[in-house]
């Protein structure tokens, strides 16, 4: 017999009632598949310009007119003050305040999907910054702890989210200025 | 001020990890209907004003249910308002019906939540939309996910105050053996510290039996002045008197990297604890609270909330908790319903079930094995992402 229901999944039926049970008459359950799709057109807004950069090789964050604090990732305006930040450029050298082993890929875009696990996310302070930027950090997992000097590097292959156009490494001693 | 508003009743759906059988309107009205024979009411023709709390409008498939879950209990055509507030939604729609009652607006309030979570969805499908819940243009693009911000903290607070991963897997096995004795756990477990030790890492440090459950289910409070209670509803003059008597709330950046130097507590937890305390006249919570539901979304979550709540001094949450002072025969006894790890999370419900083990224990209505002896004051603690927002509402016996 063909299917009626073209997105039917499964239907169950309760085998018997049980006593009591206010609901018994509607225990019988069908299920269908719904469709969803979404894709977006998504501004990154004021702070397309880091993201830009990144393609150049160049590591930017915002500095507040008013308080002088440094953010990093940008951000536009400072919560402290609401005065409108300015543009600066960092050397992308840091270091790790704290970190986590992620056995799991959340599969977030197509990038993190294609991340081999375990990795580790890395909360960074850059130098000349007061936050912390969170990040991938390539490195052997027992390698990382906080205090490990780490520098961006920048990826050679096309990406598919502009914030994967970076990532973070370990200053090797060699490199040390 | 007016005198808090009173508990009237409390209802709940069994929480499990797919109510399979139900869509979110059946699950509401099955909630609803336990509520109203909590009260011993026929129906909700007296209730003046429901508050609808659900996080996710796209893992249910749909935009408005706050106006069709309000359709389906038949509370049409009074006032209704939909509260949304991540993790915190159901304590934050408990905190927006206190106001509702305390400015006078109405004498009577049914906040009522529910979630199902994902399990509709393919996994990937499931994370890209758990993804829309943090911070969309940076944390989450990289890689990161909910439990690695957790367990980037837990390290922090490992780092500055050798907290270990003994001391947060004692919250695993506790909080799961509590849910043994409460009958709508979605899964009780007993199992020992080397069981947690060594289940599969997911986000070093934290394993699995450190994280929290997803959950499907519903819950509902039916809030009111003590006049409305004693008017309408028959089970109030059956039992002791439960007041809401306190809330706060805070909030705190999105992103955990913003908070540097502060990394291993909850500044915004601080905040709503310090307002509820004021307002409940409370000094000393060790000692003025007996029974409390700690927002345990991984393990070492409840070690990083005795201290925000002031219930220990910061830094000593980790040999505190593992002693036992948090046990059901401890000092304090805190989530005896099981918690976030043992019974269940479905978001929007989980800050009123919370609630509803509290109000229950002061009523001295659970398991005898779970029972808090001569409770008179419950405290609930819930938080949104890692705490960009915490509500903290307090609930007191008055006879
Ligand atoms: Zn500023």
């Amino acid at each position: 017999m063909t299917e009626k229901v073209r997105s039917k999944i499964d239907i169950s039926l309760p085998q018997s009632a049980t006593a009591g049970d206010v609901w018994a008459q509607f225990r019988g359950v069908e299920r269908i598949t719904m469709e969803l799709t979404q894709s977006y057109k998504y501004s990154l807004g004021k702070v397309s310009r880091f993201f830009m950069e990144l393609e150049n090789g160049r590591f930017l964050a915002t500095r507040c007119a008013g308080c002088g604090k440094v953010y990093a990732p940008p951000r536009p305006l400072c919560p402290n003050c609401l005065a409108v930040a300015d543009w600066v450029e960092l050397s992308g050298q840091g270091v790790v305040k704290t970190h986590s082993v992620l056995h799991f890929s959340p599969g977030s875009n197509d990038d993190v999907e294609a991340l081999e696990t375990p990795y580790v996310l890395a909360y960074v302070l850059l130098d000349g910054a007061d936050t912390l930027f969170p990040h991938l950090l390539k490195a052997t997992p027992d390698q990382v702890h906080s205090g490990l000097r780490v520098r961006v590097a920048y990826s050679e292959k096309p990406v598919h989210h502009p914030i994967h156009l970076m990532y973070f490494v370990p200053v090797v001693e060699r490199e040390r200025q | 001020m007016s005198l808090a508003p009173v508990v009237a009743a409390v209802g709940a759906t069994p929480v499990a990890s797919e109510h399979r059988g139900c869509n979110l309107r059946d699950l509401m009205a099955e909630a609803v209907l336990d509520c109203l024979a909590d009260a011993g009411m026929d129906d909700l023709s007296s209730v003046e004003h429901g508050l609808t709390s659900y996080e996710s409008d796209h893992f249910n498939l749909g935009m408005t249910l706050g106006a069709i879950l309000h359709d389906t209990i038949g509370m049409i055509p009074k006032p209704n308002v939909r509260i949304e507030g991540g993790g915190a939604t159901g304590a934050l729609a408990l905190r927006t019906a206190w106001a509702h009652i305390q400015s006078g607006l109405c004498d009577s309030i049914l906040v009522y939540g529910c979630e199902k979570n994902g399990r509709g969805v393919s996994s990937r499908t499931a994370n890209q939309l758990f993804a829309l819940s943090a911070d969309v243009d940076w944390e989450m693009m990289v890689g990161g996910s909910y439990t690695g911000f957790y367990a980037a903290m837990i390290r922090a607070h490992m780092e500055a105050f050798g907290t270990s991963e003994e001391q947060f897997a004692h919250v695993a096995v506790r909080n799961r053996h509590n849910a043994g004795f409460n009958p709508i756990a979605q899964k009780p477990m007993d199992i020992s510290i080397d069981d947690v030790m060594n289940s599969r890492p997911v986000a070093e440090p934290y394993k699995l039996f450190d994280c929290s459950l997803l959950s499907d289910g519903a819950a509902c409070i039916l809030l009111s002045t003590e006049e409305w209670a004693r008017r309408h509803c028959p089970a109030f003059d059956r039992r002791a008197p439960v007041y809401f008597v306190a809330t706060g709330c805070g909030s705190d950046t999105m992103r955990l990297g913003d908070r540097y130097p502060e990394l291993t507590n909850f500044r915004a937890k601080r905040r709503a604890a310090a307002q509820a305390y004021a307002m409940a006249n409370i000094s000393d919570p060790m000692r003025e609270i007996d029974v409390a539901e700690l927002y345990d979304s991984y393990s070492g979550v409840e070690i990083q909330a005795v201290e925000d709540l002031g219930f220990v001094e910061p830094g000593h949450g980790g040999p505190s908790v593992a002693g036992g002072i948090f046990d059901l025969d401890g000092e304090l006894p805190v989530n005896t319903s099981g918690g976030l790890l043992g019974r269940g999370a479905p978001v929007g419900a989980t800050g009123i079930l919370q609630a509803i083990e509290v109000v229950q224990q002061l009523w001295a209505a659970v398991d005898p094995q779970r029972q808090v002896a001569k409770a008179r004051r419950g405290l609930t603690d819930t938080h949104a992402g890692i705490a960009s927002i915490s509500v903290v509402n307090i609930f007191e016996r008055r006879d």
